[in-house]
């Protein structure tokens, strides 16, 4: 089990990794899933022990990592964005080298070692051949294999799949599928798609928070499938979001414009009912009569597009501020709130605890809410 | 860490530097010794030793440079400080490999002393201990440069770094002639470290208070020293620079004279160098 408490990692004035907690359950296929800069390396190479956390801490199997590297770093393969290859070496030599780095003992155990995993990583016959001459997708499964010597009990793979053709993304996800059985595996991706099908829990990092964490199933139903109502309403805008918060079955409710006495507001339906007409009788009711109305669905790129992005908006300003327009802002905390019901200022804190709250299947999920709060 | 010191002394004979170093240390010996020894019919090896000590300027940086510059830029740090084995270690495996590609270069070197015993009869320890000195320097040089390696981003700059550092402890004798005259230049060298010092420490400490200390204390010392006893003040400055004449002791070793001083000041340097090479290896996991 990784336990990750409060992480914060800064370069200079770049803040990287900020607060970050979040438990890693054994045998599981945990995703970390974020755009470019969310700091899915960087805390990759923290929870490694290669870099060192400005503050929290990271402990595994009950090692912490600046305290007990030796044992901490045992129960650890590293698969990094680049893998780590010798390329004057042969990948037979390259395997049996990391074996007798990880420790493990005489010489015939480590050739049995070396060739058990480039087996298992699919390098069978490939043990002559020198890395240097190696494709980029037979260079991964070389520093796969390696990652699985010594027979750690967390595989940790950063980006595993870049630059691989399709062919051999499947394969690899096959390959990471199988490990998942015997070992916990965390994966770093910036697909979707990808830790949608391999995964059995996200995480999804955004500008070094955790902006969502849950079951692909759980996020998917929360983020996506959902349909979008799109409604123009002449009056004020506190009026307009106050008939709208009062309609049952909508969330995230945002005001999209507001202009000449007109509010557009945006909702996302929760359920799979109808929302129009309810809408549009509350609006009419609170006397703000629609003008327009349509509905639409939201995609699960549109979703985590939005989720990652939303967050460095929330990170410009201060969270009291944020926390205080709340029901304005196209923020997480709405995407947790609506399954509870519309959302209320108490509600709102932080985006991680907030999505946090909203998966209460997780129990990973509610420890970290637990401790945010 | 023998499996580090392992694959780095194999990686030195993949590729031509080990062999390169090898020649050039062979050539170099076996040339002065052909010239000096046999061709003049004499017995002084230590001076064949002294001869060829400029090629360790050269050549041994070239073993260094590539040690952490090159896991960095290849990005393999990654598997090495990520796997379970301490930076002592590491350091340690791969300072050991060095030393293996270097003490054979000099294997060559070990049998001449015998073929000149053929011709005629001289003490062979003093040959024996100019050539542990001169391993002891080369040794030295070795750990000077990996650490360097360490620090600078890439092997080149290591290269040059190293060999720059080399030349200066290399001169250090005809520089230290020049600064002999009057008390004041020692002053101001001092001051300009007390700068320095003051600087670095309120830069760590990020504390312009820390630093300010640093700096009044240091300048307070010197002023003192300077006005009572300037005598002190030059004689500490050449006793820094000539901590930094790394080739001294080897001279000594030469003059057939064996100095347990000057193999303990040999073994100072590598454990300080090697200490440094650990933290600033350290040091890059925290920044």
């Amino acid at each position: 089990m990784i336990t990750v408490e409060h992480l914060t990692k800064r370069y200079g004035s770049h803040t990287a990794v900020e607060d970050l907690s979040f438990t890693v359950e054994d045998g599981c296929i945990y995703g970390l899933l974020g755009p470019n800069g969310a700091g899915k390396s960087t805390t990759m190479n923290i929870l490694t022990g290669y870099l060192s956390p400005t503050a929290g801490r990271v402990s595994i199997n009950g090692h912490d990592i600046l305290e007990e590297p030796k044992a901490a770093k045992a129960c650890i393969g590293y698969l990094p964005e680049i893998p780590p290859l010798y390329t004057d070496m042969t990948v037979g030599e390259y395997l049996r080298f990391v074996a007798e780095l990880k420790g493990i003992r005489g010489k015939a155990a480590r050739a049995e070692a070396a060739a058990a995993c480039a087996a298992r990583a699919g390098l069978q016959g490939m043990e002559g051949r020198l890395i240097r001459n190696l494709s980029k997708g037979y260079r991964q499964r070389t520093g796969l294999a390696a990652a699985l010597l010594g027979d750690p009990g967390v595989i940790i793979l950063d980006e595993p799949t870049v630059g691989l053709d399709p062919a051999q993304m499947i394969e690899i996800r096959t390959l990471i599928r199988d490990l998942g059985k015997t070992h916990t595996v965390i994966l770093s991706s910036h697909i979707l798609s990808e830790v949608q099908t391999v995964c059995d829990r996200v995480l999804i990092l955004a500008h070094g928070r955790l902006a969502a964490q849950g079951t692909p199933e759980e996020l998917a139903a929360r983020l996506a499938g959902r349909s979008v109502l799109q409604v123009t309403a002449l009056g004020t805008r506190e009026a307009v979001l106050k008939a709208a918060q009062g309609v049952e079955g909508l969330c995230d409710i945002t005001v999209a414009a507001e202009k000449d006495g007109e509010v557009s507001l945006r909702a996302a339906v929760t359920g799979t009912q109808d929302r129009r007409a309810a809408l549009s009788e509350a609006l009419g009711a609170a006397g703000c009569p629609v003008v327009a109305l349509s509905a639409g669905s939201v995609s699960l790129e549109d979703i985590f597009l939005q989720l990652t992005e939303d967050e460095a908006a929330a990170e410009e300003k201060p969270p009291e501020q944020a926390a205080e327009e709340d029901a304005p802002a196209p923020d997480t905390a709405e995407e947790a709130a609506c399954e509870e019901g519309p959302p209320d200022d108490g509600a709102a804190q932080s985006p991680a605890s907030e999505t946090g709250g909203g998966a209460p299947a997780d129990a990973a999920a509610e420890k970290t809410t637990g401790e945010e709060e | 860490m023998l499996a580090i010191l392992k694959r780095e002394a194999r990686s030195y004979y993949t590729g031509m530097v080990g062999y390169v170093v090898w020649a050039a240390i062979a050539a170099f010996t076996g040339l002065y010794f052909t010239v000096y020894d046999l061709l003049s019919a004499s017995t002084d090896f230590a001076s064949v030793l002294y001869l060829c000590s400029i090629i360790l300027l050269f050549v041994l940086p070239a073993l260094s440079m590539r040690s952490f510059a090159e896991e960095r830029r290849a990005g393999t740090d990654q598997l090495l400080l990520t796997s379970p084995v301490g930076i002592p270690s590491i350091v340690l495996g791969k300072y050991l490999a060095q030393l293996a590609v270097y003490a054979a270069a000099l294997l060559p070197a070990c049998v001449m002393p015998l073929l000149l015993r053929c011709f005629a009869r001289f003490a062979l320890g003093t040959a024996y201990a100019a050539l542990l000195a001169f391993f002891l320097l080369g040794a030295a040089c070795l750990a000077v440069g990996t650490w360097l390696s360490a620090v600078a981003g890439n092997q080149i700059l290591a290269y040059l770094a190293a060999f720059g550092a080399l030349l200066v402890c290399y001169m250090m004798d005809s520089i230290q002639t020049l600064f002999t005259s009057g008390s004041t230049l020692a002053f101001v060298v001092f001051g300009v470290a007390a700068v320095v010092a003051g600087v670095l420490v309120g830069i760590l400490c990020k504390s312009a208070v820390a630093g300010s200390g640093v700096f009044a204390a240091g300048a307070v010392a010197l002023v003192v020293l300077f006005r009572l006893r300037p005598v002190w003040l030059v004689s500490a400055f050449n006793a820094v620079l000539g901590a930094l004449a790394l080739f001294d002791p080897f001279y000594t070793f030469v003059g057939g004279v064996f100095s347990v001083q000057g193999i303990v000041y040999y073994l100072s340097v590598i454990a300080l160098f090697l200490f440094l090479t650990g933290q600033a290896l350290e040091k890059r996991r925290w920044s």
